[in-house]
């Protein structure tokens, strides 16, 4: 185990107060997990291109409860009525009145009316094959130090609206030097024929060197439909180590619309698992990276049930000295037959300095599957960008052209014109620069 | 308006054009016509300015200045457009946005001020009046999935908002049929104007049934090797370009066209 491991590993909460029994023994499982496989390293195939050397650098430690300098509410990319905001992964704020059949809870709150199904969805979190299990140490430690969350549960067939969950992070005012490392879990229950839109937002208005380790445990029932629009932008320096978690049941539908723009050292790993028959999966997102910032995406959906259907479209830009990593698996398991998985992702690097790990991965056990699919990388068009130039417009404008209409894309699928407008601004204003 | 003069050009180390003069004033129609791999495109390139298009020698002077030394947008915005015989399919830049990008960034150079979009709106609407064209072009990415005669239609209203002093139509009536040529033709005659010099680059003589120009060159091995009125095209539609060997520049003109360049 190396230094940072080591160190998190002394940090861990021994105590586990006056919780179900069920409760400690998922914590001390975790705890008992991390101390024994740490954090992952370069040798951890999913972590090939990722390092932790940030964290180290930073003498990262992991810190209880909020910071304390005061910091503003993230700003919605839309207007939103229902809003959470969550610093340094505890429950900053709660605005807004919730449709009936919607519940929010703290994870405290939570465990201490004893949800139903909260016990399951905790317990159920997948793991890595032993020999990989490094590979899971984030969420180890988010499990070992589990405590801070929330529940949100939409009753069957409710139409919950769009709720916004935002995550920041501060420092605290005494011992600002501190870089702190804090986790946090959201369990996410749709009944069935439940609807939601989930509109995250991941933002640090303070320039901090903090990392935050977010675990989202979402269960679609039969029929039910998540609408997961996820947009961050850490500042320089940030960590932010993500995993979404999404099982589905028969008939339900999972979207998820992904906008990275990256911080110190940006890691989501998204996983959803087709559990039951002709459940639906739509991951689009769009990476755009300049400076030194770097984003890790790893996208994986299990076809475990027939008649499933799942598709999988990214674009990124990177320039600079970015460096982003894209890594998209798809298996159709035995069993399920009449499968349709589709995979697209290309890139355009605008600088020699930066880099672009993608690999797309197909495995497929089933029967009467249709599945395809392909990755590129490459330059802006130069026969696009003389057509704009010789229309007298300059270089520089031609490819914020260029790459906003090649990321615009993405947005082009979002059904609300207003969010998806939104979100596109967000990416002109981002949008790397030709070295 | 124009002076080309003693132009030699190369691609890829080889060189394409090889001293050639040209002198076109304002208001005039100038046809190039010229065999495959005489260096047509190549002069239609070199003076938009494309990368990978080397000047080794001679000058081009546009309205006093030094057109070589500016970069492709300085030249637009000085009032060179180039029609492409390829035009580039840009999907996701809707038509209108990247049309209303280019006349600003055009405007702003001139220092006069950008158009809102009621405002560009307006001359768009009279600019497809004047081109007798629908507006179904206009909300579709940049050429993304349009057919050959919709890219070149696309191409003269660009030209017609864009209002050049100098148009380069680079084989426009490659792959048109008659229908769609004349759509085209007709387009490029609506802008005609005592202000606006334009170069017909083409190969077949067709396309100057319709676009009557003042003046014909003939172009072939880098050179311009004769020169005349509308009836020098007629000439070579019927003779073809096989008299042409032997170089030689001879001036052509109504009276003594069967004089010249028997083989």
């Amino acid at each position: 185990m190396n230094g940072l491991a080591a160190q998190l590993a002394a940090e861990l909460p021994q105590d586990s107060g006056t919780r179900p029994d069920w409760f400690k023994a998922l914590r001390d499982a975790g705890a008992k997990q991390f101390r024994a496989h740490g954090l992952p390293t370069r040798k951890d195939e999913t972590w090939k291109y990722t390092g932790l050397g940030l964290l180290e650098q930073h003498g990262t430690q992991l810190v209880k409860g909020a910071g304390s300098i005061l910091s503003s509410l993230v700003a919605p990319v839309v207007s939103v009525a229902n809003q959470i905001h969550m610093l340094d992964g505890c429950v900053q704020d709660i605005i807004g009145e919730l449709p009936a059949g919607v519940t929010l809870l703290t994870l405290e709150e939570a465990l201490s009316s004893g949800v139903n199904g909260l016990q399951d969805l905790l317990e159920s979190l997948p793991q890595s094959p032993l020999k990989n299990r490094s590979s899971d140490g984030f969420s180890a430690l988010n499990t070992a130090t589990l405590e801070n969350g929330m529940l949100i549960h939409v009753a069957a067939g409710t139409d919950g609206g769009r709720l916004l969950l935002a995550w920041s992070t501060t420092v605290d005012a005494k011992t600002d030097s501190v870089s702190r490392l804090s986790n946090s879990r959201i369990c996410l229950i749709l009944e069935a024929g439940a609807n939601l839109e989930l509109l995250e937002q991941f933002e640090t208005p303070h320039v901090n060197t903090n990392t935050s380790n977010i675990v989202v445990q979402a269960e679609l029932g039969e029929d039910a439909s998540l609408q997961h629009v996820r947009l961050q932008q850490e500042s320089d320096d940030t960590g932010l180590i993500t995993r979404t978690e999404v099982a589905q049941q028969a008939g339900s539908g999972y979207t998820y619309y992904g906008f990275d723009f990256g911080g110190g050292l940006v890691r989501h790993d998204l996983h959803c698992s087709l559990l039951g028959s002709a459940a639906r999966t739509s991951l689009n997102g769009a990476y755009l990276l300049d400076g030194k910032r770097h984003v890790d995406n790893h996208a994986k959906v299990d076809h475990m049930a027939a008649d499933g259907f799942s598709e999988q479209y990214f674009r990124g830009v990177v320039g600079g000295s970015s460096k982003a990593v894209f890594n998209t698996a798809v298996y159709v398991h035995p069993g399920a037959d009449g499968t349709e998985a589709k995979q697209s992702n290309a890139n355009i690097l605008l600088s020699k300095r930066a880099e672009i790990d993608t690999r797309p991965e197909l495995e497929i056990y089933a029967d009467e599957v249709v599945a395809s699919h392909g990755a590129t990388v490459g330059q802006l068009d130069e026969q696009a960008v003389f057509y704009l130039r010789s229309r007298g417009l300059n270089k520089e404008q031609a490819r914020q052209i260029l790459t906003t209409a090649f990321c615009r894309t993405v947005c082009d699928k979002l059904a609300d014109r207003q969010l998806a407008d939104a979100i596109s601004q967000r990416m002109m204003d981002v949008m790397p620069r030709l070295d | 308006m124009l002076k080309i003069t003693n132009l030699h050009a190369q691609v890829a180390g080889k060189e394409i054009l090889k001293g050639l003069d040209l002198e076109v004033k304002g208001g005039e129609i100038h046809a190039i016509m010229g065999p495959n791999g005489a260096g047509k495109s190549t002069l239609g390139n070199v003076l938009a300015g494309r990368e990978g298009y080397e000047v080794t020698a001679g000058e081009v002077i546009f309205n006093g200045k030094n057109l070589l030394e500016l970069e492709p947008e300085e030249r637009a915005c000085a009032g060179v457009f180039l029609a492409f015989q390829y035009p580039v399919e840009i999907p996701g830049v809707n038509n209108t946005y990247f049309l209303r990008a280019a006349l600003n960034a055009q405007r702003k150079y001139r220092g006069e001020p950008e158009l809102d979009s009621v405002g560009f709106l307006r001359l768009v609407r009279e600019k497809l009046k004047i081109l007798h064209i629908g507006d179904e072009l206009l909300h579709r990415g940049v050429n993304e999935g349009f057919s050959g005669g919709e890219k070149k239609r696309n191409e003269i209203f660009q030209m017609a908002v864009l209002e050049p002093v100098l148009a380069i139509l680079d084989e426009t009536d490659s792959g048109l049929d008659i229908d769609a040529l004349k759509v085209v033709a007709e387009g490029v005659n609506r802008l005609r104007s005592p202000e606006r010099a334009m170069l017909v680059i083409t190969h077949y003589q067709r396309l100057l049934d319709f676009i009557v120009p003042d003046k014909v060159h003939v172009l072939a091995d880098g050179r311009l090797v004769a020169s005349g009125d509308a009836d020098l095209a007629l000439k070579l539609e019927e003779q073809g370009y096989a008299w042409l060997e032997g170089g030689g520049i001879k001036t052509l003109g109504n009276k003594n066209a069967g004089q010249v360049g028997t083989p």
